[in-house]
């Protein structure tokens, strides 16, 4: 026999639980983060105004990121899970 | 993703009979970049892991999109495929950390549907302790040293990193670079200091300089005898509103073939004097890049808030004359040099110590003040 | 993704919208990002080069799917 190689690494990342889920979006404040890609803001401002018309969110804050390919920074995260209760963000495309 | 002094376990051994056709096994894994692979043997991983220093799971990077585990066993395995010589292990390894750290993206390098793909310039002594060819050809083919280096950090783009075409890299275009595209710089006529030394490191320190780049565009100048003349050919090269930079800013190279470059360095012109004269001049107008606004009125937040936005306003390619990467390399024959663009503000170029702490040289660059505008 | 992770991880049920074609990648990276539960909110492609008046649609379309996420009754479709 002969010996044969995989070079693709293992991929090994701990199992992460998402956040626990909410019941009603009443009284919740809504953070919306737009990746800055094309038309990702005008995506994001109707869907806004779709919201707010048929919920009553309590505040609602909108974040744009300095860059669409990077990772968002360290400190806009946590500024945005501080004053957030539910986020929406776009796009992946 | 940086991850120190972790383990992973080994790859899992696997065997096949005897007579197997190894080459053929291995593009029916999907394991090839499209060209045939060496078929690595116990020997030849372990003479590969020597040089790395032993330690087969330590665990080097991980590398996206697919974030799987860079050890030193796996990027052994990925050299011997490539048909790396084991003394080529700190370049391929130091090539591999620069393009992880957080400021290149190599995520999002691996998955635009731009053209650009990761151009490595190596400097210092371990260039020519190597055979790197930073002369005639230099981006061409026929050294092992810049085809192989090349081709492993493309195989571990592909398989570790899982880019693979039409799959998780959407590339619509590629380029051959994706082959392979790895280049040292030629110090050896000593007409500009060298890059890393610009940047302050010793000119004894070995380093990587890693782009995300568009395929070199040449720039012939046969006539001028000047650096002026020479230069505002590269200058026409750059103003054009095709290439990535002029829409989406950021980070390019320009090489200078060394007749090119002589010329340049009798006048007496310095890095600092080419980059500034290239910056200054090379430009496009907002219109251009705003295509008159016949598509709806554009601003273009990919541009910084200071280029104006009238459609005469006069904006550079790059922000700054230090976005230009400026390199010499090539063959002693021939006035060409090259132009060569990047993906954007998305990926910022990285520069790296050989086997070091990353970074410039721990005394400092010396030229703070600009007395020694190299 | 990635930020989608980084909010889920601190305890903000965040919908992350992605366009049919990038349906495949997500699921590549939240796997990679060991965080199965993520659920992509998906839109029709392309988003770039569409009217004012196609984005609303684009919009209406995300509408369910982003406080079915929120509520945990999205199902997946990656």
């Amino acid at each position: 026999m002969i010996q044969v190689y995989d070079p693709r690494g293992v991929v090994g990342a701990e199992k992460k639980a998402i956040a626990a889920r909410v019941t009603a979006l009443d009284g919740l404040r809504l953070g919306i983060l737009d990746n800055t890609k094309w038309n990702a803001n005008k995506l994001l401002r109707e869907l806004r105004d779709q919201l707010k018309a048929a919920h009553p969110l309590a505040e609602v804050h909108y974040y744009r990121k300095e860059s669409f390919s990077k990772f968002a920074a360290p400190e806009l995260i946590e500024e945005i899970r501080r004053d957030n209760d539910i986020v929406v963000t776009a796009i992946g495309d | 993703m940086r991850v120190m002094s972790a383990q992973l376990a080994p790859v899992s051994a696997t065997s096949v009979p005897e007579g197997t056709d190894l080459v053929e096994w291995y593009y029916e894994r999907g394991y090839s970049d499209g060209l045939p692979v060496v078929p690595p043997t116990p020997a030849k991983v372990a003479a590969m892991l020597e040089a790395l220093g032993g330690e087969p799971q330590q665990l080097e990077a991980r590398v996206p999109p697919r974030w799987g585990g860079l050890t030193r066993e796996v990027l052994a395995i990925n050299m011997v495929m490539a048909g790396c010589r084991p003394e080529y292990a700190p370049v391929v390894r130091a090539a591999m950390l620069a393009l992880c750290e957080t400021a290149f993206n190599l995520n999002g390098v691996q998955a635009t549907t731009h053209m650009a793909s990761p151009l490595l310039v190596v400097n210092g002594p371990i260039a020519r302790r190597i055979g790197m060819n930073a002369g005639c050809n230099a981006f061409g083919s026929g050294n092992r040293a810049n085809a192989t280096i090349g081709r492993a950090i493309r195989l571990i783009l592909l398989n570790v990193g899982g880019g693979w075409p039409g799959d998780l890299d959407k590339s619509t275009l590629g380029h051959p670079g994706k082959y392979t595209y790895a280049v040292a710089e030629n110090e050896e006529l000593g007409l500009l200091a060298p890059y890393h030394v610009e940047k302050g490191f010793q000119a004894g320190d070995s380093t990587v300089f890693v782009m995300a780049a568009e395929p070199p565009h040449s720039v012939t100048n046969h006539v001028a005898n000047d650096p002026q003349g020479i230069l505002d050919s590269i200058v026409s090269a750059m103003s054009t509103f095709a290439h990535n930079n002029a829409v989406s800013s950021g980070h390019c190279a320009v090489v200078l073939g060394p007749e090119h470059a002589t010329t340049i360095s009798k006048a007496g012109w310095k890095r600092h004097d080419v980059k500034q004269y290239l910056w200054t001049n090379a430009h496009n107008t907002f219109g251009q890049v705003a295509f008159n606004h016949r598509y709806g009125k554009v601003y273009n937040r990919s541009l910084p808030v200071w280029y104006g936005r009238e459609l005469d306003s006069r904006i550079p390619v790059v922000p700054s004359a230090e976005n230009i990467h400026l390199f010499v390399i090539g063959g002693e024959a021939g006035r060409f040099s090259a132009f060569i663009p990047g993906w954007g503000h998305m990926s910022s170029p990285v520069l790296r110590e050989i086997e070091g702490k990353g970074g410039p040289a721990a005394a400092g660059p010396r030229c703070v003040d600009g007395t020694c505008y190299l | 993704m990635h930020d989608g992770f980084s909010l889920e991880s601190l305890g903000v049920p965040t919908a992350v919208i992605v366009t049919s074609t990038f349906v495949h990648e997500a699921r590549v990276q939240r796997e990679a990002l060991g965080m199965q539960g993520i659920v992509p909110v998906v839109i029709d492609h392309p988003l770039s080069s569409i009217s004012d008046e196609e984005i609303r649609g684009r919009a209406a379309q995300a509408l369910a799917q982003v406080i079915g996420v929120w509520r945990g009754t999205q199902p997946d479709p990656a």
